[in-house]
């Protein structure tokens, strides 16, 4: 079933079609187009998944030019990243819908943001480097309009850094691409990539290619010094952030460096040019720079965005640790941080549109006046910290021992330390929502309370904030189970160190 | 499903079910004022304490985290067994501390509600941890237990939520935290390194790593946060006398005990081939155990709070239970006979410790009963946790007898030194119960919590399940031996208190967590330090850019040279072309 891949990377586009087609006013008619999309597409990976599991992979071939293709494959690695953003769509549609209602140009944000989760799913199905790039650049032109949606002129601002960097960043991607493409020819990603051959004669000429590839990424995945954007993308609205922090553009850069190298360069020739003590010394420096960054914060959204920051770097640490574990830790956390973080990011939401608050120290007693919001964020800060039975705490384990079994004993002190920090800028704030008193308690009043719905606030926006907490709970209390997202990371990593 | 995993079930799901419980009561919009403490409430430690009288177990389950192993053997059955009491008693304590509170929050006062409903929900949500990491065998579940129990006890130390509660959860959490983090680095070292998920792995792995002592290391201070060893037990006289009295009772017996289970779960105690490195940590650990139950003995009788003098008590007595642990690592040999005697060291001094943090919260609000039979009963805990008495003399003497079996007639010396220090605190201790009594009316759940920890206290061998013949009592002649550290004690306190009234010096008394104000003061210092260097760093952030600033003005100014040139080329086209023309014209003609 070779056309499965395109189908279901076809859902979304025909979305986007339909959504920019119907008229502005048609609220019902794209709420349902919206909906069915995301469950026909979440449907579709499930459908994928089950025909990974039974041994069929799919491929979609189309050549463009001589010896260079279009390629879709459905891989277990691909899957994995299509299921968290198939997921994820549809809490984050739903989401959406409730906490934009009534507001002006929802026609062009929708349209936008179902051609967004195209471009995550094509860099998710991509099967070589081309198709990579097409969709990594498609997913930079599509998030541009969503991060300057407000149209005031911080957004504007915001949208202007934006591009400034991801164009750049894709200018060197490119650059990169093209010139391991006249070295060693057309590469289609694969577990046991061949380009090892080229180590005696090219290995200074790979390691540069190397350097670019991830540069070029690397901006995407906020590593720092190429973070800049992600703190100022944050006049977002809130299901954009959720969406970019979580799924789409921070995660397609992890995932892009995660292709390259487990499937372009492989793990071992990685290791012989050196290159993961490169990215383990990058990664480190990201994750304490985050954290150190988020504890200075005054505004939620920013703690969040800083938070991402170091988050996301883990991903990467443990891409560059050798061995299974590391490689575990790293698969799975890009599915454990997603759930955490959307959630994290709902729930700003939530306390922005009911209550108006965006300051951290307006929060005091909002555990009371908003009990299952503030449920779910404990959920999501407390997994950030990485204490269990939240699933932060299983990829914290997986990449402390794969850093043990791959002899960086520092790597584990970069861990705790970062564990420790982010207890240090989380807990400030559990403990405004929990003990301090407030509006809600009467003394003082909220920023801008509207009541959005009988419960604490619209079930639009409540509801997908509860399902991701639970998710992330389910994911960590119950690892052990099939289909979980450590089993499938094991799996995933089972095919990557294959003799 | 057999008995014992149903009630494995409860023993977990039943308080975390009252915890459930208390937060749904808050978000219901009942009419009629609530109960807070209900006797289900009361009732959540309860078949915890059966499960651990019903025999040894084993469970697995994969799906559980990275893949459950819990067991109940003979350490973790006893363990279960003295917190799980300690954890009813205290509750139906609490009931009576409480009834005031409860009788407020009934009245209409916002803030004692908010304060009930977080102690009902916090109490057994902390309960359910302990549980946990006892019956845990693998190392997520017993994290998970350890980190549930750690935090969810904030909510218990701050409770009255006064300036000192906050300040005493502030070095509570700071520490915990940090204990947290060295956890977290030795479970990872040692079980990367052994690759293995479950504690007895974690064990061998430790004694056979080539630098299976910087784990341990870090797994000694890591838990000796909680088990207060010296330097790192300074948020127990902090956090101790702002607690409500229950909490400091399970804080102090239970919660403290859960760091000593820690180190029995992750040390090569006992393994001979663990090496002399882990001999030598074994030796740190011991001077430092010694240390702390002198240290604090010394430090502790100038406090005034009787609490903050119990705080420094249980960093004493910990530091007894330390060097013990420690002779495990020092010679492996005794760890067979010795381990029987830590454990009901650590039970005895669990219920002793529960029994006088409730009296002090009798004291301030007397029964109606003769002074001197209080004061009579309220010793009883102090006497029988120096030696003189009861379940604390038997502990004593298994203890004597594990050591003098095997020669270390050194260590007997100085442990029974010690227990003069312990007796000169129960002695002060009792003596500021009585400088500070307050007025009479004690409910009868406070008071009937108080006098069954007692009774258990003094019963301690008889209804903890040990393996048999493995405690024995002490023959009549060891008696005086035993005792006299007790009468010492009680003579110092005499003698001292007669000289202090005598010579009307100034009275002394030392401020409640000692180093922690020299460690304030070092943060102070190192802020101020970070702060200035902050400033520079973002000077020169701002130098770089007004220099790259400068650089593009620069280049800016280039091009737009350029563009002058583009722009005067364009304006004398024509003439350019025609000179072009008629140069071209003379280079053919020539």
């Amino acid at each position: 079933m070779a056309w499965l891949p395109l189908v279901t990377l076809a859902v979304s586009l025909v979305a986007a079609a339909i959504i920019f087609w119907l008229p502005e006013h048609a609220w019902h008619r794209r709420t349902w187009v919206n909906l069915a999309a995301a469950v026909i597409k979440l449907m579709l990976v499930g459908f994928i998944i089950l025909r990974i599991v039974n041994g069929h992979e799919d491929t979609f071939s189309l050549p463009v030019v001589e010896n260079v293709a279009f390629v879709l494959r459905a891989d277990a690695l691909g899957v994995m990243f299509a299921g968290l953003s198939s997921l994820l769509w549809l809490c984050t549609t739903i989401y959406a819908i409730g906490y934009l209602e009534d507001s002006p140009n929802r026609k062009r944000f929708f349209g936008f943001f179902s051609l967004c989760v195209a471009s995550t799913l094509g860099i998710a199905l991509a099967g070589n480097l081309f198709t990579f790039v097409i969709f990594y650049e498609m997913l930079t032109l599509s998030t541009y309009p969503l991060v300057v949606h407000r149209g005031n002129e911080k957004a504007l601002a915001a949208g202007r850094v934006y591009l400034r960097y991801t164009l750049t960043a894709g200018v060197v991607l490119l650059l990169g691409v093209v010139w391991l493409h006249s070295l060693a020819g057309s590469l289609a990603f694969s577990e046991v990539p061949s380009l090892i051959h080229y180590l005696p004669d090219y290995g200074m000429q790979l390691s540069m290619i190397f350097v670019l590839l991830v540069g070029g990424l690397g901006v995407k995945a906020a590593i720092v010094p190429l973070h800049g954007w992600l703190p100022r993308a944050m006049v977002a609205p809130a299901p954009v952030s959720a969406l970019l922090h979580a799924v789409a553009v921070v995660k397609a850069g992890a995932f892009g460096i995660l292709r390259v190298v487990y499937d372009v360069y492989g793990i071992e020739l990685t290791v012989a040019l050196g290159m993961n003590t490169l990215l383990a010394v990058i990664a480190s420096i990201t994750i304490i720079y985050g954290s150190l960054r988020a504890i200075a914060q005054q505004e939620l959204k920013p703690l969040l965005a800083f938070s991402t920051i170091s988050q996301v770097s883990y991903v990467i640490l443990g891409v560059s640790l050798f061995g299974p574990s590391g490689t575990i830790g790293a698969l799975v956390h890009l599915l454990h941080q997603g759930l955490m973080k959307v959630t994290l990011f709902f729930c700003a939401g939530n306390y922005a549109e009911e209550l108006g608050i965006h300051r951290i120290d307006d929060l005091n007693g909002a555990g009371r006046r908003m009990p299952l919001t503030s449920i779910a964020f404990t959920v999501g800060a407390l997994g950030m910290i990485g204490l269990p039975p939240i699933a932060g705490f299983i990829s914290k384990w997986y990449l402390g021992v794969g850093a043990i079994q791959a002899n960086m004993h520092t790597v584990v002190l970069v861990l705790v330390l970062s564990s420790m920090l982010n207890a240090l800028y989380f807990f400030p704030v559990l403990y405004r929502l929990w003990f301090c008193q407030g509006p809600a308690h009467g003394q003082g009043k909220w920023p801008e309370e509207r009541r959005l719905g009988r419960l604490e606030t619209s079930g639009w926006l409540l509801w997908p904030t509860m399902l991701t907490a639970l998710i992330s709970v389910l994911a960590g209390l119950f690892a052990g189970l099939p289909f979980s997202p450590l089993e499938w990371a094991i799996r995933v990593a089972a095919l990557e160190y294959l003799p | 499903m057999s008995p014992i995993d149903v009630v494995l079930l409860l023993a977990l799901g039943w308080p975390l079910m009252m915890a459930l419980l208390s937060l749904a009561r808050v978000y219901s919009h009942a009419t009629q004022p609530h109960v807070y403490l209900t006797w289900g409430w009361v009732s959540a430690p309860w078949p915890a304490l059966l499960l651990a009288f019903l025999g040894e177990a084993q469970w697995v389950m994969e799906s559980w985290l990275l893949g459950a192993l819990w067991e109940l053997d003979a350490i973790s059955r006893a363990w279960l067994a003295f917190t799980a009491l300690l954890w009813s008693l205290a509750a139906l304590h609490a009931r009576g501390y409480f009834a005031g509170e409860q009788l407020k929050a009934q009245a209409g006062d916002s803030a004692a509600q908010r304060r009930m409903i977080r102690l009902a929900i916090l109490w057994p949500l902390t309960l359910t941890g302990n549980v946990l990491l006892i019956v845990a065998e693998d190392i997520a579940s017993f994290y998970l237990g350890f980190a549930l129990m750690t935090f969810a006890a904030y909510g218990l130390v701050i409770h009255t939520g006064t300036r000192e509660a906050l300040h005493g959860g502030r070095a509570y959490l700071i520490l915990a935290v940090l204990g947290e983090g060295l956890i977290l680095g030795g479970l990872l070292w040692g079980a990367g390194d052994a690759q293995t998920l479950t504690l007895p792995g974690l064990r061998e792995g430790i004694a056979s790593a080539e630098q299976g002592v910087w784990m341990a290391a870090l797994l000694w201070l890591g838990f000796g946060v909680k088990a207060g060893v010296m330097g790192l037990h300074v948020w127990l006289p902090l956090a101790h006398p702002v607690a409500p009295a229950p909490a400091s009772a399970v804080l102090s017996g239970a919660m403290i005990k859960a760091g000593l289970l820690g180190w029995l779960n992750v040390f090569p105690l006992g393994l001979s081939g663990a090496g002399d490195d882990i001999a030598t940590l074994g030796r740190v650990m011991l001077v430092m155990g010694l240390a702390a139950a002198f240290g604090a003995a010394l430090y502790g009788i100038w406090q005034r709070h009787p609490k903050a003098v119990l705080a420094y008590s249980s960093i004493s007595q910990m530091g007894m239970l330390t060097s013990l642990v420690a002779m495990g690592l020092v010679a492996p040999d005794t760890w067979p006979f010795l381990w029987p005697a830590v454990v009901l060291f650590a039970a005895h001094h669990a219920l002793a410790k529960g029994a006088l943090f409730m009296g002090t919260s009798v004291s301030e609000h007397p029964p109606r009963m003769p002074l001197p039979l209080l004061f009579g009963l309220l010793a009883l805990p102090g006497l029988s946790l120096a030696g003189a008495l009861g379940a604390g003399m038997v502990s004593k003497w298994s203890m004597k007898n594990a050591l003098y079996a095997q020669g270390h007639t050194g260590l007997i010396t100085l442990l029974t030194l010690a227990a003069v220090g312990t007796s000169l605190l129960v002695s002060v201790t009792l003596w500021r119960q009585w400088q500070q009594r307050g007025e009479p009316g004690s409910h009868a759940c406070q008071l009937g919590g108080w006098l069954a920890a007692l009774i258990a206290t003094l019963l301690a061998p008889l209804w903890l399940p040990l393996p048999a013949d493995s405690v024995t009592p002490p023959p009549l002649a060891e008696w005086w031996g035993l005792v006299w550290p007790y009468l010492t004690g009680i003579g110092i306190v005499v003698v001292g208190w007669g000289l202090l009234r005598r010579g009307s010096g100034p009275s002394v008394s030392l401020p409640a967590g000692d180093a922690w104000w020299l460690y304030a003061c070092w943060v102070g210092w190192m802020q101020r330090y970070i702060q200035v260097l902050a400033g520079r760093l973002a000077g020169t952030k701002k130098r770089i850019v007004a220099s790259s600033l400068q650089v593009e003005r620069h280049v800016m100014r280039t091009i737009e040279r350029l563009l002058a040139y583009e722009g005067w080329l364009r304006h004398h086209t024509s003439g350019l072309m025609m000179a072009l023309a008629l140069v071209l014209a003379l280079l053919m003609l020539i």
